[in-house]
């Protein structure tokens, strides 16, 4: 069963997103509450082995490790009506249950304690599997077990697996509200220095903009955390479509991520989908077609990022590569015509340094979900836009910083031992070079940016437009 | 009149022929042989003779008369008289002449001359009837001579008659000539045909479209026209039961060769899985040149009634089309009866042949299937072959092993989502020899070997799958069919070995974003990556979602509402042709550029390994942040690849708006490829 992916989901946020995430896949390959293939599910044609494997008894086991170090949200998945679909092998929760405290560095901390135990685990999935193409990993980045052994997770998976794509799926906090988790900002920036150095695909789901999405879109007064875990849900699985539904193109992640991401540490993508529609929620049905649900896709009210930019800055900001995965049933000359009609209203504002378009996957829609709409659409792109989620976080974090509050929890663990902050300092460092090489992606000029004059390394190569001084461009 | 089966018909034995006394031409045969007898048949000079008979001038006109009375009575069953002789000139079949004695009363000689010719015109008939009959001259002929010697009976009743009248006195020379003047008209007519056919060896539909055409060309004389049409529909009678077991069971039952149908037994039904030119369809039957005139408008739908018939019953179906009384043919009666008799039968045939092709054995969930894996729709079990027959699919091309191969194809059909279709082994791999560039150069002209393919050739130029069609789907898919599937294949099999090694770069990029590679060319390098992944997935996207996926919605939208299989196969061409041309495998200007943009894009790869490993810094000692080294060598050939690159994919611009012009498409693919900020 080749290119099977492992899926790790860490802490409180990410058991309950990968929860859904398992609910909505069994639902579309027609797998029952325990795992047994339902008796109308003989469609063929997709792949259940990608993310499933199959025991003795020929039912279906998702290859997922479940891991926090607080009991509650895994006990209620072991309480719950999909408790028979996991294997139990696969759940971790640390043996004093006590949580990390909103403390990334317990959380970090704590990670390395169990190493050994997890990676047993992890070993042992990976031994089950043909030819492992990677791991998804699912968690928040604002907490502790979920940031901070979320982040040690990532660099052992780094170290052991290095060939092995690791994709993460991480929740960014609700920056509109004040948090309960006032540690949040250090929590969130040295969980991004690993996401960025460890990970080689970021999906950032952010809770700012589940929530708009929430109330705007769906009308929901007060959104639940389940409600908008439904729309992550609801974006991890379409984003796996081209994997479980295999068509022409994107068959494989790395060829789904490969064209999405232009250098090793642009890596952050944000999300759109639509038509969204929240379960047991009448909506109203509107119409579908392939121009419509991608114009709809380029509407910042369906990104499930928000946007913290001036309007000066937003106006700067460019799409650096765009997939759209369409499902549904769909006239392939209908795609022609809406990526005509999209560049023809100059909708999407693209990076000039090199050639991009609007790459569409078609996908085949599960025979066994029932939906009111004919097509639904998700975006996976990379947008410049992004590093002004970067560039709160780092100003949160200076506040914080400035004022040195509550570096206390930190400096107990071995990390930050004797006042040992550099690590925060580090981590600064790379976001903010992070922030730098997704503003120098505005330019046209971003092609030089980084290189100190190739003209002295060439000679003899007459370069007409000449050399470009990084800090003279921005 | 060469029919291109060979006829086994028994042969006329041979007494018949030595002793053609059935035609009654033993009476002038005689003769002919002993001249001295006939010499003195005739004396002029009568006391010469025995004196039994002399010269009839020696008596009395009414006893002339009477004597010549009897003679033509005689004549007219072809006998001779005693002063009526019947001479056959030598050398010229069938030219007779009747000859009275002259020293008769020169009345009554040009009387019994006007009687002479009803005479020639029986001995004629007389003679056709016989010849005819041999097995040798096919049914029509059998069937017209027994026509004939119908009218003949009729014609001797006659002769009989009048013998009676005369016997009784009461027949005149003039009474002769005035009774026998019904006949005549018929008898000369007939005999004009006979002459016309037994001069041309007429068989078959010869005789009949003579037959019609005369009947015509009688229009005037409503008797002699009706007797001719009476003539026409007996002998086409035998013709129209060939052509009913034709159309009504698609069975050739045609022991002399005279159906205007042959059938070409030497090409075999396995052979459309096997010969490139998908001749069994369009050869093994065909139409001859000799379609009677009634039948060549409604030639073709004969042909393809009996032909679809066939192919049922070649299936093992025992299918007939229904057979009422009112199906059976007729060329006369109600209104061409018999032309809505064969659309009827081949709407029947046709409708239950794609129904059968269709239903039963499932063409499109085959043609499905087929897209699955030659085109690639469903490609997740190419990723996965690809990765375990990486190796093999290295090697140079004589050293691959096929049989290696095909397991590990199996292998990956059975691991992935194919597994659930039962079609996909029918799938087999093959190993061409030549690059895709110089297949194609052969299609079209098989003498040139102006592409010479590289030395390094490998697998992964070559490689391509093959499906095996079983009968009667191979009649839609054959070999001619797939081979245009392989090439397509082949293209995007390349395409994705290219989209892979790509992959492949990337990942490896990705595998030092812990380090700082800030003022080094890898960020260069990445770009660089990120274009030609660009490239190719674009060029990959337009021939599945431009090409491929758009036509085969409109052949899928036309096979539901086909009604016959020449239709079916029709569209399927079409499709084919159109995926071919707008996957540029017809265009080689454009696809040599492909060709070579594919291959700097893998030359880079392969580069890239090396590329990365050279600019680490292994001296650094910092964990975290390791910073990359610059290396000129290093930054140089980046700016080659770089370079290399770009100059082709703009040089592509000009080539593909110069052929937009006649391939629209195109535009397309300069789109995709080449973005819309060149315009």
């Amino acid at each position: 069963m080749p290119r099977e992916i492992i899926t790790l989901q860490v802490g409180q946020c990410g058991n309950q997103i990968g929860m859904e995430f398992w609910k909505q896949l069994c639902l579309e390959h027609g797998i029952s509450k325990d795992g047994i293939l339902e008796d109308f599910a003989t469609q063929g044609g997709d792949r259940k082995d990608v993310f499933f494997y199959q025991a003795d008894d020929q039912h279906y086991i998702p290859r997922a490790l479940l891991i926090d170090l607080e009991p509650r949200v895994i006990n209620g998945i072991q309480n719950g009506e999909y408790r028979n679909l996991y294997n139990h092998e696969n759940i971790f929760v640390s043996d004093h249950g006590g949580g990390a405290g909103n403390n990334w560095a317990s959380g970090y901390h704590q990670g390395k304690g169990v190493e050994e135990e997890i990676m047993d685990m992890i070993d042992r999935e990976a031994d089950g599997s043909d030819s492992l193409e990677g791991f998804v990993l699912c968690h928040s980045i604002a907490g502790g077990t979920g940031s901070g052994m979320g982040s040690y997770l990532l660099e052992t998976l780094n170290d052991r697996y290095s060939k092995k794509l690791v994709q993460t799926y991480s929740v960014f906090p609700n920056q509109m509200e004040t948090s309960d988790v006032v540690v949040q900002p250090y929590n969130s920036l040295l969980t991004l220095k690993r996401l960025t150095l460890n990970a080689d695909c970021v999906v950032v789901l952010d809770n700012t903009a589940l929530n708009r999405i929430a109330v705007e879109r769906l009308h929901l007064t007060n959104p639940t955390f389940a409600q908008t875990n439904s729309l992550v849900s609801t974006v991890m699985s379409a984003s796996t479509t081209t994997l479980r539904y295999p068509g022409y193109m994107n068959n494989d992640l790395v060829g789904l991520l490969a064209s999405l991401i232009p250098t090793p540490r642009c890596h952050f993508l944000m999300t759109g989908y639509t038509p969204l529609t929240v379960e047991r929620q009448a909506n109203v049905i509107r119409k579908t077609t392939v121009l419509d649900v991608m114009r709809r896709l380029l509407q910042t009210k369906n990104i499930m990022v928000s946007s913290y930019a001036r309007n000066k800055e937003a106006s700067q900001a460019k799409y650096i590569s765009i997939l759209n995965i369409i499902q549904g049933e769909v006239d392939p000359t209908q795609v022609h015509e809406s990526l005509q009609r999209i560049r023809e209203r100059k909708l999407v504002n693209f990076i000039e340094w090199g050639p991009a378009s609007i790459q569409v996957a078609l996908s085949k829609k599960s025979p066994y979900v029932q939906t009111a709409h004919r097509v639904s659409g998700l975006m996976l792109a990379s947008h410049t836009s992004i590093r002004h989620l970067f560039s709160k976080c780092l100003s949160q974090y200076e506040k914080l910083r400035k004022k040195q509050a509550f570096l206390d929890n930190y400096r107990k663990f071995p990390m930050f031992a004797d006042n040992d902050l550099s690590e925060f300092d580090e981590s600064r460092d790379i976001i903010e070079s992070l922030v730098d090489e997704y503003k120098a992606c505005e330019s046209p000029d971003y092609i030089k940016w980084g290189m100190e004059d190739p003209e002295q390394l060439l000679t003899g190569e007459g370069n007409a437009s000449g050399v470009v001084d990084p800090k003279l461009a921005f | 009149m060469e029919s291109m089966t060979p006829i086994s018909c028994p042969t006329t034995p041979r007494w018949n022929q030595d002793r053609p006394f059935l035609t009654g031409r033993f009476q002038q045969e005689t003769k002919a042989s002993s001249k001295f007898a006939d010499s003195k048949r005739f004396p002029l000079d009568s006391s010469s003779n025995s004196g039994v008979e002399q010269a009839i001038g020696c008596y009395d006109t009414p006893v002339q008369e009477l004597i010549v009375i009897d003679d033509l009575l005689s004549a007219m069953v072809g006998v001779e008289g005693r002063y009526i002789s019947i001479k056959r000139f030598h050398g010229k079949e069938d030219s007779i002449a009747f000859q009275v004695d002259p020293s008769m009363d020169l009345a009554l000689q040009e009387l019994a001359k006007r009687i002479f010719p009803i005479c020639e015109c029986f001995l004629l008939i007389d003679q056709f009837v016989e010849s005819s009959s041999q097995f040798k001259n096919g049914l029509v002929n059998h069937a017209f001579a027994a026509a004939l010697r119908a009218l003949l009976l009729d014609y001797q009743a006659m002769v009989a008659q009048l013998e009676h009248q005369f016997r009784l006195g009461r027949l005149s020379i003039q009474g002769l000539w005035f009774y026998c003047q019904p006949m005549m008209g018929s008898m000369r007519a007939l005999a004009a045909v006979i002459q016309q056919a037994s001069a041309k060896h007429f068989v078959g539909s010869g005789v009949l479209n003579l037959l019609q055409s005369q009947a015509k060309a009688m229009a005037g004389d409503n008797s002699v026209r009706s007797l001719l049409e009476k003539m026409t529909e007996c002998a086409s009678n035998a013709y129209l039961t060939i052509l009913e077991r034709w159309v009504y069971e698609g069975i050739i039952d045609d022991p002399y060769g005279e159906f205007f149908i042959a059938e070409n037994r030497s090409l075999k039904k396995e052979s459309l899985s096997q010969d490139s030119t998908a001749k069994y369809w369009s050869q093994r039957y065909s139409l001859k040149d000799t379609i009677p005139g009634f039948l060549a408008n409604i030639a073709a739908t004969i042909l393809t009634t009996g032909k679809y018939l066939n192919v049922m019953r070649e299936c093992g179906h025992n299918v007939q089309v229904p057979i009422s009384e009112r199906s059976k043919l007729t060329i006369f009666g109600s209104n061409h009866h018999y032309l809505e008799c064969i659309k009827a039968a081949h709407e029947f045939a046709s409708i239950e042949l794609v129904s059968l092709i269709k239903d039963k054995y499932d063409l499109i969930g085959r043609l499905r299937s087929i897209k699955h894996y030659l085109l690639l729709d469903q490609g997740d079990f190419l990723v996965h072959f690809m990765d375990i027959a990486r190796e093999e699919l290295n090697k140079k091309v004589h050293e691959i092993s096929t049989e290696k191969l095909q397991s590990l194809l199996d292998l990956a059909l059975r691991t992935t989502a194919a597994a659930a279709d039962p079609r996909h082994e029918d799938l087999t791999c093959c190993v061409d020899r030549a690059s895709l560039l110089a297949t194609l150069g052969m299609h079209k002209d098989p003498d040139s070997n102006s592409i010479e393919d590289p030395v390094s050739i490998t697998g992964l130029e070559t490689f391509s799958l093959s499906y095996k069609v079983q009968w009667p789907l191979s009649i839609v898919i054959s070999k001619k069919a797939l081979s245009k599937y392989q090439l397509i294949f082949r293209f995007l099999f390349h395409c994705k070995h290219v989209e892979r090694q790509l992959c492949g770069a990337w990942q490896i990029h990705q595998g030092i974003r812990s380090m700082n590679s800030n003022g080094t060319a890898i960020r260069r390098s990445s770009l660089l990556c990120r274009s030609m992944l660009k490239f190719i997935s674009s060029l990959l996207h337009y021939l599945t979602f431009e090409v491929l996926e758009p036509n085969w919605h409109v052949l899928h939208d036309r096979l539901q509402s086909t009604r016959s299989v020449d239709e079916v196969i029709q569209h399927h061409d079409f499709f084919l042709d159109k995926c071919l041309r707008g996957c540029l495998l017809l265009l080689p200007d454009v696809l040599k550029k492909m060709e070579k943009l594919k291959s700097v894009c893998l030359q880079y790869a392969a580069a890239t390994q090396w590329l990365i490993a050279s600019s680490i810094d292994i001296n650094s000692q910092s964990h975290t942040q390791k910073t990359m080294i610059r290396d000129a060598t290093v930054t140089e050939s980046i700016f080659n690849f770089e370079r290399e690159f770009n100059s082709e994919l703009q040089s592509l611009g000009p080539v593909l708006s110069k052929g937009s012009q006649a391939e629209p498409y195109l535009t397309h693919l300069s789109q995709w490829i080449l973005g819309v900020s060149k315009e």
